[in-house]
């Protein structure tokens, strides 16, 4: 079944000024289509640049195209009204690249988790202390660090954090926008393994954004590439060393 | 900035915090501390030097110096907070509105505000006065609605900085209204660097309020007012310098501790520059990356 079904996106950066009667415009994704399979991750891959958090911010429902549309199950995302988005956006989640400017700094572990469940569960304390306690055991951190703040914890407690945040709600789809970008290697194989245990686990969806070439390919199960703008190519991630197109060999064949 | 790293910066925060409680203090309990009735003309008296039943002389009317400082000190003190805590109410209102919704609404609300910002402040409030009139609530209005337009734009810069922030896309991600964000998530993140920013204006508004009684458009006499009293007391500058000297230490002592409150809680430098000194808005210090 297909949960996010984007169709032929694009969006348009102008940048307008009182004195110039010539606009600027730049556009930074044009004519994208790309379908997200229930229970498989589609890896968006792209160098710098490319449109990859313009697309992430689209399909997260943060930013309207100018053209196409965004159907997350059989719903347009842009265009259902407010009460039926907000019950889209729970089936919705996200997980930043730079996991220090996704949390409130003021705000504990226990609150940054509590936060999503507040808006759409009425949970009694205790129960939300149990919810935030088994969500901090599913990404592998302790009871201990629900009282701590963003910055008494590692950059890959707080990814953990992070991504207990979007699992809070069970949704079907998380979109991971360069999750593991800010961390060192042995972090992010262990942050990958924990998503890809989590997607068996819970029967999750990703749709994972990033130009790192062997995170794609330990959890993606399908590959698009993107290049300036546009996906050149797509491809299963058994056989994406068979990329015909120049600028997807040119980034798969750029991995260390 | 030398003192807090010569005494560290809690030392100077508690001493500075409790000279500023201990004269708050002196002005709340003023009845109880003042020598005699401020407002008591006793031309039998008058232009005393300093004894031991007027232990700062009196002036041209006999009223008592001391007494009226610190009657002056509750005036003062109360208009500033009166004046302070309107303009952070309003400019929290406005403010955080054009910062977080942005677009025509930001657009049209910051060429109001700039347009009052393109007239010198003192100035525009000397004309606002001289058309609704002379007295204590006109210089209120007039210097709220003044200071409100400085505070606004710093609020407005600091909402577009915290706007952009992730957290406030995952909090959107999570389902949180824009209500909900802006309490949860906005005005917190606003307060450290607004609570630096009221410091350092404190000083500032009472100096208007000085200026303003000085020249006879604010507070009016017998009122006891320190810029009012400098201004009684202008005609004895010679013969007797204690009358405007009294009130003119108070407001010097008054404003400098403000200002050193604020620039040690700003700590960095370019985050405890004054709203008025630069227009723009002084966007570092905020709490959101690391």
């Amino acid at each position: 079944m297909s949960l996010l079904i984007a169709k032929q996106i694009s969006k348009t950066y102008t940048a307008s000024s009182w004195f110039q009667s010539k606009k600027k415009e730049h556009s930074a994704i044009t004519n994208v289509s790309f379908v997200v399979e229930s229970g498989m991750c589609l890896g968006i891959l792209g160098e710098s640049g490319a449109g990859k958090s313009t697309l992430g911010k689209i399909a997260l429902g943060l930013l309207p195209p100018d053209q196409g549309s965004i159907s997350f199950q059989g719903e347009d995302l842009y265009r259902v009204n407010r009460h039926k988005r907000k019950q889209l956006r729970r089936d919705l989640q996200v997980v930043f690249q730079d996991c220090y400017s996704a949390v409130n700094p003021r705000m504990t572990v226990k609150q940054i988790i509590e936060e999503p469940l507040r808006n759409f569960r009425r949970l009694s304390v205790s129960d939300e202390n149990r919810t935030v306690a088994n969500l901090l055991e599913t990404v592998g951190l302790t009871i201990n660090d629900m009282n701590k703040l963003p910055n008494q914890l590692s950059g890959g407690q707080l990814q953990r954090v992070n991504i207990a945040r979007a699992i809070a709600l069970e949704p079907k789809l998380i979109v991971l926008d360069e999750p593991v970008s800010s961390l060192d290697l042995i972090i992010q194989k262990q942050i990958l393994d924990h998503l890809k245990e989590l997607k068996e686990k819970i029967g999750l969806s990703y749709l994972f954004i990033s130009h790192d070439i062997a995170a794609v390919e330990v959890i993606s199960d399908r590959i698009a590439i993107l290049d300036k703008g546009e996906i050149v190519e797509t491809l299963d991630t058994s056989n994406m060393y068979a990329c015909t197109h120049p600028a997807s060999q040119k980034i798969i064949r750029s991995s260390l | 900035m030398l003192m807090s790293r010569l005494l560290g910066k809690q030392l100077v925060i508690s001493v500075l915090t409790t000279l500023l409680a201990l004269i708050t203090l002196a002005g709340i309990f003023a009845p109880f501390l003042a020598p005699h009735d401020p407002n008591l003309v006793d031309l039998s008296h008058k232009l005393n030097s300093p004894s031991l039943e007027f232990p700062l002389g009196t002036d041209q009317l006999g009223r008592c110096v001391l007494s009226r400082l610190l009657y002056g000190t509750r005036v003062t003190l109360s208009l500033t907070l009166l004046i302070v805590a309107s303009c952070v109410a309003i400019a929290l209102i406005i403010g955080s509105i054009a910062g977080y919704v942005g677009g025509l609404i930001d657009n049209i609300l910051m060429r109001v505000c700039d347009t009052i910002l393109s007239f010198p402040s003192f100035i525009l409030a000397i004309c606002l006065i001289s058309i609704w009139g002379v007295g204590w609530q006109q210089m209120v209005f007039v210097l709220i609605t003044i200071q409100s337009v400085y505070y606004t734009r710093f609020i407005r810069g600091l909402v577009t900085n915290l706007r952009q922030q992730n957290y406030i896309l995952a909090a959107k991600v999570c389902g949180s209204s824009p209500f909900l964000i802006m309490i949860r998530h906005i005005i917190p993140n606003l307060l450290s660097p607004l609570v630096i920013v009221v410091t350092l204006e404190i000083g500032w508004v009472i100096m208007d309020i000085s200026a303003l009684s000085f020249i006879g458009l604010g507070v009016q006499s017998p009122t006891p007012e320190w810029g009012a009293m400098i201004n009684e007391g202008k005609s004895f500058l010679l013969s007797h310098p204690r009358l405007l000297l009294a009130p003119g230490i108070m407001i010097f002592c008054v404003v400098a501790l403000f200002n050193l409150l604020g620039e040690t809680l700003g700590g960095k430098k370019g985050t405890t520059k004054s709203i008025r000194k630069s227009k723009k808005e002084p966007v570092e210090g905020l709490g959101g990356t690391q």
